[in-house]
């Protein structure tokens, strides 16, 4: 017998079945998060686990049997709690690499388990967000609402059950309370930390006028108040000392979420106060049996708790009056700090159809300077991008916000280089592409799409705001106004009263059923809406959108007392005629100069009209005049004359005109 | 007190502890026969060891006294059985340390000194203490602190606690004792509280001896001034200062004795002792051993003679059944390592237990993962990882500072640790090292306790 020193019995928990207790209770997560995001989250959760795993048996020398690499199970854990929090789209990279990092130098370079200061799962992610933020935020094609933190205000039941975007493990409340349930029942987590994590963030939302329930519901808080917080390392081990970690951690996610853009605050804060958890260890020393607190001790620390929790509630609310509410603006993977962009803290938001602007108005409430954020598709998918404008309504600058454009050609739109040119522009100077405004060499499509694009924003800004009914008055009465549309003349009624159309009705007209039926429809309502025959056409039905327009418009003319010949962008004729076919039946071939090359194409008449029209040969960028060459033959067919141009292929939408003259020997302007 | 409702200490304690009491709690103690040789230390109690008061070549009967000190705080033995004197001299105790003993061969004739017996209701306290003091009666739980003094408190106190939680594992012998001999206990309480001038009688027993609570309430029945507490079976329920605080709802202040409270706590043997002494005139010399373990053939309650090595209890038990992983000189989670098995049994050994590889359980030392188990468990509050990190280091200051003197070494910390530390064995290293830095320094006491 060895000479051993007592107590010779032991409980039989340890630290591996404390560690495997803690991934049975991550299960219900991980399977919501899969069931949520697919194979993509499964995939992420298994490489952050493997990664962990692997580099703390590699960089520990562990034995190289499967016990030996799984160890005491603390790396699988940390592994998996890091995959739980990160969105499930992120690149593969994100979860090896987080996992390295978590595991080499946020644990063992502190000395290994037990002696690390901060959560290594928390910690990586700290780094992934502030380092690869493209990677790590969620991607939503809203632009506001990326995360419920910024949508609803309630609770819904997708909230609870997990239909929500987020991280993968976020998102379940019901998954993270069976998991927390299990690890209650074990021992290994008390009500401390949970409660007041969860309990402080709850008060405040509260005080604040927010949705409490949302809030603790909401962006990963009862996650890490259940899994995060309570790792037990990195937090306290004397209960008063578990309470004021876990309200620090409550008050400060609150904090990050209404003072700072980051769309969610626990990350940070729990770090924070893993920072503070030594501190917080010495000063909160329980009093031991038999030493009882004096009268004096117990007055002094219930002064200071008080005059310490009054502080902090003087200081939230002081911040809070003190600086003017800033709109966090977060879209597209980038925050933009619109009043430092404009100059101004006091920004209207007005919403014009599909885009937001961000407007300063001067006494008169007209628009000063302003930032709109619109979008254009560019090689590999939406290019978004910001435009500020001065006052005098030039460009102030172009940003690039968000692409998917290829790394190394499309990308170079986001240089310096390019987006300098439009500095200065407005909505009147020539946009042509290759003279007026360069493209990045190599980004032929890339660059257009930016250029026709900030001039379309141009054009849009314009429209929105300087269109404004209150310049024409209308006189009293009922109108008819003709056009010809693209299935033949239309006839449009108008009733103006008090000053204001108050009716539009298309009353006639030969356009294609189903198709321009919304048009039909829609604009009318448009019309009357804007009191103005300016409005967005119907997407589908552009032709007998505008067709309705100029009908009446042309009603409106005997009406209005005001100036009525702005000119329409994107209309090239007020009045649209087919072309007058003068060669006979056949196949004639045309030729024209398109964006890349020559452009022949091959044109068949047939009973006086075009029937056919076919590509023989062109030069043209494929992807962009691909689309080109199917909107737009068609629609030549149906039109017998000249149409839109398809957006992004202008080029090449003028050259199959081109051709299309050539071959049938039309003038221009026929 | 109603003894339907359990009562228990608020801070700290573990219900998960296992009791292991199955293989002897239904076992009626047993006499084990006089050995051939008997080996009594002059030192079996908390103060200064006795000095001789025989030679060898004496002759000695059973319950002769063979060594007293004129110390304050000292217990008087004596012999356990009858026969001639053989050694006075140095010989290892149980835990390998050697002590001045009084080695006697048995004669095997049993003779007896004359006993003389009294009535404590006739007696002052002053001569029930002095009767106490004479049979050598010390606490029996396993502290060792001599009765008599105990009986002689400082302050006035008006309770007399019994001890009978008996929460160690594997241990019974209390138990047996009071299904056995519970008229006995009570009137060795009575004569406690006359000697005290205590005016109550609480007997502290936990919920999982309910024979035991039966007798005892029966044997108390015609008693006002006597109750059973039942307790929650938690361990350490029969730690001193938890147990008052249970049954009585006071906390001993941190340094000072239950006398400051107005209590005095004895060990139900101690009590049978009193009893045996005052009422019988028969001196502490032998006492109920608790045999147990997975490794002991045959566990069972034994009553030995003082002196008796423990090979010979456990050569009675049955032997062992191969190399226990332990075997421990009392219960496993306070008790010492048994080192010599031919140390004796002496009146502070209240079990033998034998622990099989998978019973018992061992120091790792890994990492302190900071659960909180300890903190969590820790009956006297304190944070047992960091006291432990400190004692370990030596840094003795921070650990004064974490209050490691006011450890009770339970055992608690390192039983419920993940880690398997060493935290028991670290912090009696700090107190230790408390204790000499302060013998170091010339310090003058100012004593709290007033």
């Amino acid at each position: 017998m060895q000479v051993k020193t007592g107590p010779f019995l032991r409980d039989n928990v340890t630290i591996k079945r404390v560690m495997i207790d803690v991934l049975i209770a991550l299960i219900p997560t991980m399977i919501a998060g899969v069931l949520l995001y697919g194979r993509h989250a499964l995939v992420v959760l298994f490489l952050s686990t493997l990664s962990a795993v692997l580099t703390e048996a590699i960089l520990t020398r562990a034995p190289f049997t499967i016990k030996g690499i799984f160890g005491d199970g603390s790396a699988a854990v940390t592994g998996a709690l890091l995959g739980l929090i990160l969105p499930h789209t992120t690149p593969f990279w994100v979860p090896i690499f987080g996992a390295f990092f978590a595991i080499a130098l946020v644990k063992l370079a502190f000395g290994g388990l037990g002696y690390n200061i901060f959560n290594p799962a928390l910690a990586a992610r700290a780094l992934l967000l502030l380092a690869y933020t493209s990677v790590m935020i969620y991607r939503t094609d809203a632009v506001t609402g990326a995360t419920p933190l910024w949508s609803s205000n309630t609770v819904s039941w997708p909230l609870i059950l997990g239909n929500v975007d987020g991280v993968i493990g976020e998102t379940s409340v019901v998954a993270i309370l069976l998991g927390a349930a299990y690890l209650f029942y074990k021992g290994h987590i008390n009500w401390r930390i949970p409660v007041s994590c969860l309990g402080s963030a709850f008060v405040l939302a509260m005080i604040w006028g927010l949705d409490p329930w949302h809030t603790i519901a909401a962006g990963g808080l009862m996650f890490a108040a259940f899994f995060m917080a309570t790792d037990m390392v990195t937090s306290p081990v004397t209960p008063v000392g578990e309470l004021i970690f876990g309200a620090g951690c409550g008050l400060l996610t609150f904090m990050i979420r209404q003072y700072t853009p980051f769309p969610e605050g626990v990350t940070f804060a729990v770090l924070i106060m893993n920072a503070l958890t030594p501190a917080i260890d010495s000063l909160t020393i329980p009093a031991v049996f038999g030493v009882g607190a004096s009268y004096k001790t117990r007055v002094q620390g219930f002064v200071v708790t008080t005059v310490a929790v009054l502080a902090v509630f003087g200081v939230l609310v002081a911040i809070e009056y003190q600086e003017p509410e800033v709109q966090p603006v977060i879209t597209h993977r980038h925050y933009l700090p619109i009043h430092d962009l404009l100059g101004d803290p006091d920004f209207d938001i007005v919403d014009v159809g599909e885009t937001r602007y961000y407007v300063v108005r001067d006494e008169e409430n007209n628009p000063l300077q302003a930032a709109l954020i619109a979008e254009r598709n560019g090689f590999n998918g939406p290019v978004y991008f910001l435009v500020i404008l001065q006052p005098d309504h030039t460009i102030k600058s172009v940003q690039v916000l968000e692409h998917r454009e290829s790394p190394g050609f499309g990308e170079l739109i986001t240089r310096a280089s390019f987006l300098e040119q439009f500095v200065g522009l407005d909505k009147d100077s020539p946009f042509t592409v290759g003279s007026d405004v360069q493209t990045v060499s190599g980004a032929t499509i890339s660059s257009t799409a930016v250029i026709t694009g900030v001039a379309r924003a141009l054009d849009d800004f314009d429209a929105a705001f300087f269109k404004v009914d209150e310049l024409v008055q209308y006189t009293d009465g009922t109108y008819v106004g003709q056009t010809n549309s693209f299935g033949g003349p239309m006839e449009v009624e108008v009733v103006v009263a008090g000053g204001k159309i108050t009716s539009v009705e298309v009353v006639k007209h030969s356009d294609t059923p189903g198709f321009s039926d919304g048009a039909i429809t829609g604009v009318p309502d448009r019309i009357v809406a804007a009191n103005s025959p300016k409005v967005d056409a119907v997407s589908g039905a552009t032709l007998s959108s505008e067709a309705i327009m100029r009908a009446v418009e042309n009603a409106l003319e005997s009406a209005s007392s005001g100036s009525n010949d702005e000119v329409f962008e994107g209309v090239t004729a007020p009045a649209r005629s087919s072309w007058k076919i003068t060669v006979g039946d056949g196949t004639y071939q045309g030729q024209a100069r398109g964006f890349g090359g020559d452009l022949i194409l091959d044109v068949t008449v047939s009973g006086g009209k075009i029937t056919d029209i076919v590509v023989v040969k062109d030069s043209e960028t494929p992807f962009i005049a691909g689309a080109a060459f199917k909107e737009l033959l068609p629609a030549l067919i149906e039109a017998q004359g000249p149409v839109d141009a398809v957006s992004g292929a202008t080029v090449t939408s003028g050259a199959i005109h081109d051709a299309v003259r050539d071959a049938l020997d039309i003038k221009e302007g026929q | 007190m109603n003894s339907l409702i359990q009562r228990t200490f608020p801070r700290g304690g573990n219900t998960s502890v296992p009791h292991r009491k199955d293989a002897t709690e239904g076992k009626a103690i047993r006499n084990l026969p006089a050995p051939s040789i008997v080996v009594i230390p002059m030192v079996q109690h908390i103060g200064a060891p006795c000095e001789a008061a025989v030679s060898v070549g004496d002759r000695v009967k059973i319950g002769q006294p063979l060594g007293e000190s004129k110390a304050f705080v000292c217990a008087p033995v004596h012999a356990s059985v009858s026969g001639e004197v053989i050694a006075v001299e140095p010989r290892p105790l149980m835990s390998g340390a050697k002590a001045v003993s009084i080695v006697i061969r048995n004669d095997g004739k049993d003779e007896m000194v004359d006993f003389e017996p009294g009535d404590f209701r006739k007696m002052s306290p002053d001569a029930i203490r002095q009767k106490v003091k004479d049979a050598g009666i010390v606490g029996m739980g396993g502290a060792g602190f001599p009765a008599h003094i105990k009986l002689n408190p400082p302050k006035p106190v008006d309770t007399i606690l019994i001890n009978a939680a008996e929460c160690e594992p594997y241990l019974t012998c209390d138990h047996r004792l009071m299904v056995e001999r519970a008229p006995d206990m009570v009137e060795g309480l009575l004569a406690m509280m006359k000697a005290t001038g205590a005016s109550r009688g609480i007997i502290g027993i936990e919920a999982n001896k309910p024979d035991a609570i039966a007798q005892v309430e029966d044997a108390i029945k015609d008693h006002q001034q006597l109750s059973v507490a039942v307790l929650t079976v938690k361990y350490p329920q029969g730690a001193e200062k938890q147990l008052i605080k249970a049954i009585v709802d006071k906390e001993v202040p941190s340094g000072c004795l239950p006398a400051d409270v107005g209590c005095v706590v004895n060990n139900v043997h101690t009590a049978i002792a009193v009893y045996e002494a005052v009422t019988l005139g028969k001196p502490c010399y032998e006492r109920v051993v608790t045999v147990s373990g997975g490794a002991t053939v045959d566990p069972r309650n034994v009553l030995v003679r003082i002196g008796t090595p423990v090979q010979n209890v456990l050569d009675y038990c049955g032997g062992l059944l191969g190399e226990p992983a332990v075997l421990i000189g009392g219960g496993p989670m306070t008790g010492p390592p048994i080192l010599d098995l031919y140390g004796p049994v002496v009146k502070t050994l209240s079990g033998i237990s034998a622990l099989t590889r998978e019973e018992a359980g061992f120091d790792e030392n890994r990492p302190c993962i900071r659960c909180a188990r300890c903190v969590n468990a820790c009956p006297m509050g304190l944070t047992p990882n960091f006291l432990g990190e400190y004692s370990n280091h030596e840094m003795y200051d921070k650990a004064k500072k974490l209050r490691a003197l006011d450890c009770i070494e339970c055992g608690l910390c390192s039983y419920v640790c993940p880690s398997k530390r060493a935290l028991v064995t670290w912090i009696k290293k700090g107190k230790a090292g408390i204790a000499a830095r302060r013998a170091m320094e010339s310090e003058r006491g100012v004593s709290v306790c007033k």
